[in-house]
């Protein structure tokens, strides 16, 4: 049953060979998600079925119609048919024979190859830097400088550097992080600050300051002088603008606030301005 | 009576905010950073407005609505200026004006262009406008009639046609991700009885899931990977002239942009379906309805107006559903429903009793937004377009630290970042397995209504399902719902054209 509308906007102006190559590597990426979609609905239905359904829950006995299993039953019977009906659809397109060579690709040394292009590359280092600073920095970093070595990353990855830049900053985003991880959560910080303000924010600057300086060097090697330039000139102004709106207009609470909302609220709240 | 006290009261509110200098001062800035928006391929509307509802939290209603229809009517217009000066659509709903906008910016009619489209759009969304005045009342009228039966139908109905229009590979994978937003809706407590679904033990996630945070990172994260990951480097944009039009031309393109505004309404007021296939639907019609189809592709105005004005009156047209039945048009729309909800306004048929001239001052706000936006279009389209030149690697980490304290202003919560960047992931591979994210993010919107109805509606009749044949509105959507599902079927196509063969072939018929 294959149900297609026909309406492409990603593929509407290539070739019809590649549509019909973009369209095969879709059913074979098909019987993946409908799977995944089938044990979603399953993992529903199991959990509705562990829901109250006739018997008394918080003292009121209940009815199947009015049980809190009602919409998630039906959301989950009908996601893992959808899933079905997917993985029968791409079945029947690309056949056992396309599952199979899935399958082989999956275990061949061309998959191991795909993993390594630079398309892909680009996605860990993104996917990466974005984990990084929503899971590590910003629940223990000041907000400003979180968002400053946040985008700094992102500019010597696409705006002066290279692809082959970014497996360095891969790696030292990973390195960063653990550390960064280790010390917050041993709860070393929370010890050192009993004496001294603000470590954790004071090793980020260390790794920021180190950060600059190494894609310095890397920027003059690579006559990118100007875009080095211009990267580190936007990823110190957009956090100071953005940040002080919300926190000094809007009136919102930074996720965490240290060394740098530590001095702007001194500046801020200063006496010299009333 | 009504009607003349309908029409003293919106133009009591368009007056009342044209002579508030900071309505008008919200209302230029808002329209000039959707455009600007718009403009930059990778960003669109629906983003711009989804962060933007974190600035307009701290706003009253009427300034937060100001704020952002101006930066919904701005944004899809601006998308124009990518399209017929790049070749590369800044947003989707822009798509079909780079089909014969390019080749005008080639021949050098770029800024010729760009002003028809700013008039065009600017008529579309006043069309649009019109719309939302007229037939709000009546559809707000026939609403209440409706019951936890109709109610959840009509979800339910949302949803499937959104994935049904907005699938780019099979329909299939429409409907689930329709049914995934509605999956995603079940986490948290239920609301009849306070149960706690698929909450893993997280207190966070007891009261559901944050509608605005899930949303941002469905529309933004995907698109900030897939700018920076493609690395795409952007042409030099063409010149512009003069972009002024000539007024003989918008007269003569009069009923061509009629029709397109007319297109654009009708396909906003379905749910779900955005300004995108509004575009192209207009931009067919056009060329099907021309007597020199041959001539489209090549730099034809008609084809340019066509597109432009129809995915402008589709921002009206998305009003119409959002406001009267609390089922967004659009994505856009329903990004805006977030914000209403945040602002503690539910749309829905009881609106014309809880806030009576809420419909109206939406109106006023199309009417000053697609004024504004003329008026921004022709004296800055020059100045707008070097946006075109900055570096997307540099715009999109900025648009990335917006997104993630946006979420985390809506509540102060840093559990909306863990939220929005998982779903945000997920929609990117999503979208890269030919699934569409509108009827997902439909579907977060809708499930408690769905949920909560149908549980109502079978309360109601003691389990019975009765009422869905008793009841004419309830029937009529079944019905509708039916054939949407069959039409999709391959069997049901060829019994439909066996069943038309024998009737029109059959001479006893005849």
């Amino acid at each position: 049953m294959p149900i297609s509308n026909g309406y492409m906007p990603g593929l509407i102006f290539y070739s019809n060979q590649i549509v019909m190559i973009e369209i095969e590597k879709l059913r074979k990426a098909d019987i993946f998600s409908g799977t995944a979609i089938l044990c979603l609905g399953s993992y529903s239905i199991y959990e509705a079925f562990q829901m109250p359904m006739k018997d008394s829950y918080a003292g009121v006995q209940n009815v199947w119609y009015v049980s809190p299993a009602l919409f998630p039953l039906l959301i989950g019977s009908i996601l893992a048919f959808l899933g079905i009906l997917l993985i029968r659809t791409a079945i029947k397109e690309v056949g056992m024979a396309g599952l199979k060579s899935v399958l082989n690709y999956l275990s061949s040394p061309d998959f191991a190859d795909f993993l390594k292009q630079p398309v892909t590359i680009r996605f860990y280092g993104i996917v990466l830097n974005l984990f990084v600073f929503v899971f590590i920095l910003i629940p223990h970093i000041d907000f400003f400088l979180a968002a400053i070595i946040f985008l700094l990353v992102f500019f010597f990855m696409f705006y002066c550097g290279s692809d082959e830049g970014i497996v360095g900053l891969i790696y030292q985003i990973i390195i960063g992080g653990v550390i960064l991880s280790v010390f917050t959560a041993s709860g070393l910080a929370e010890k050192i600050d009993t004496f001294a303000f603000f470590s954790a924010d004071i090793l980020v600057i260390f790794f920021t300051v180190w950060l600059i300086f190494h894609y310095y060097i890397v920027a003059k090697n690579g006559a990118l002088i100007p875009k080095f330039k211009l990267s580190l000139l936007i990823g110190f102004i957009a956090p100071f603008t953005i940040g002080i709106i919300f926190k000094y207009f809007l009136l919102v609470p930074m996720p965490h606030e240290g060394l740098v909302v530590s001095l702007l609220d001194a500046i801020w709240y200063a006496e010299i301005w009333s | 009576m009504v009607f003349i006290d309908r029409i003293q009261t919106f133009f009591g509110i368009a007056g009342g905010m044209l002579t508030d200098p900071v309505s008008i001062a919200v209302l230029f800035g808002s329209v000039l950073l959707g455009i600007l928006f718009g403009a930059m391929p990778g960003l669109t509307s629906t983003l711009g407005v989804a962060l933007l509802t974190a600035l307009t939290y701290s706003m009253d209603t009427p300034m937060a609505m100001i704020c952002l229809l101006s930066i919904y009517v701005g944004g899809t217009y601006g998308g124009s200026y990518a399209s017929i000066l790049i070749n590369i659509p800044g947003t989707a709903a822009a798509a079909a004006t780079a089909m014969d906008g390019y080749p005008l910016a080639v021949k050098g009619e770029g800024g010729r262009a760009i002003g028809l489209t700013t008039t065009a759009s600017a008529i579309g969304t006043i069309v649009s406008m019109l719309f939302v005045v007229s037939i709000s009342p009546l559809i707000s009228n026939f609403a209440l009639e409706f019951t936890s039966f109709e109610f959840f139908l009509l979800a339910f109905f949302g949803i499937l046609i959104s994935g049904t229009l907005t699938a780019p590979d099979l329909v299939i994978k429409g409907w689930i991700a329709g049914f995934l937003g509605l999956f995603l809706a079940c986490i948290g407590r239920d609301q009849l009885q306070f149960y706690p679904r698929f909450t893993f033990g997280i207190s966070e996630l007891e009261s559901g899931i944050e509608v605005v945070p899930v949303l941002i990172g469905a529309f933004g994260i995907p698109q900030i990977i897939d700018v920076l990951r493609s690395r795409t480097t952007m042409p030099k944009a063409k010149k512009l002239q003069r972009i002024i039009p000539e007024i003989g031309t918008v007269l003569r393109n009069i009923p061509a942009i009629i029709r397109s505004a007319l297109i654009g309404v009708g396909i906003g007021a379905v749910p779900g379906i955005g300004e995108d296939i509004a575009g192209w639907v207009s931009y067919g019609t056009a060329k099907n309805t021309s007597k020199h189809p041959e001539t489209f592709g090549t730099g034809e105005l008609k084809g340019v107006i066509a597109s432009e004005t129809a995915n402008n009156a589709c921002v009206g047209g998305a009003m119409i559903p959002l406001l009267n039945l609390g089922i967004p048009g659009s994505p856009p729309a329903a990004m805006l429903l977030g914000a209403l909800m945040l602002h503690g306004v539910t749309p829905g048929p009881m609106m014309s009793f809880e806030h009576p001239t809420f419909i109206l001052e939406v109106a006023a706000i199309l009417l000053l937004a697609s004024m504004a936006m003329w008026i921004t279009g022709m004296i800055l389209a020059k100045q707008v377009v070097k946006v075109l030149n900055i570096p997307t690697p540099l715009f999109m980490p900025i648009i990335g630290v917006l997104c993630i304290i946006g979420s985390y202003s809506l509540g102060l919560n840093i559990f909306n970042l863990y939220l929005m960047l998982p779903v945000g992931i997920i929609c990117y591979f999503l979208t890269n397995m030919g699934y569409p994210i509108a009827p997902l993010v439909i579907g977060v919107i809708l499930g408690p209504m769905a949920d909560e109805n149908l549980r109502r509606a079978l309360m109601v009749s003691q389990g019975s399902f009765t009422p869905v044949f008793t009841r004419p509105v309830s029937l009529i959507l079944f019905i509708i719902i039916v054939l949407t599902i069959l039409s999709q079927f391959g069997w049901y196509k060829r019994m439909v054209e066996k069943v038309k063969t024998k009737i029109f072939n059959n001479p006893t018929v005849r």
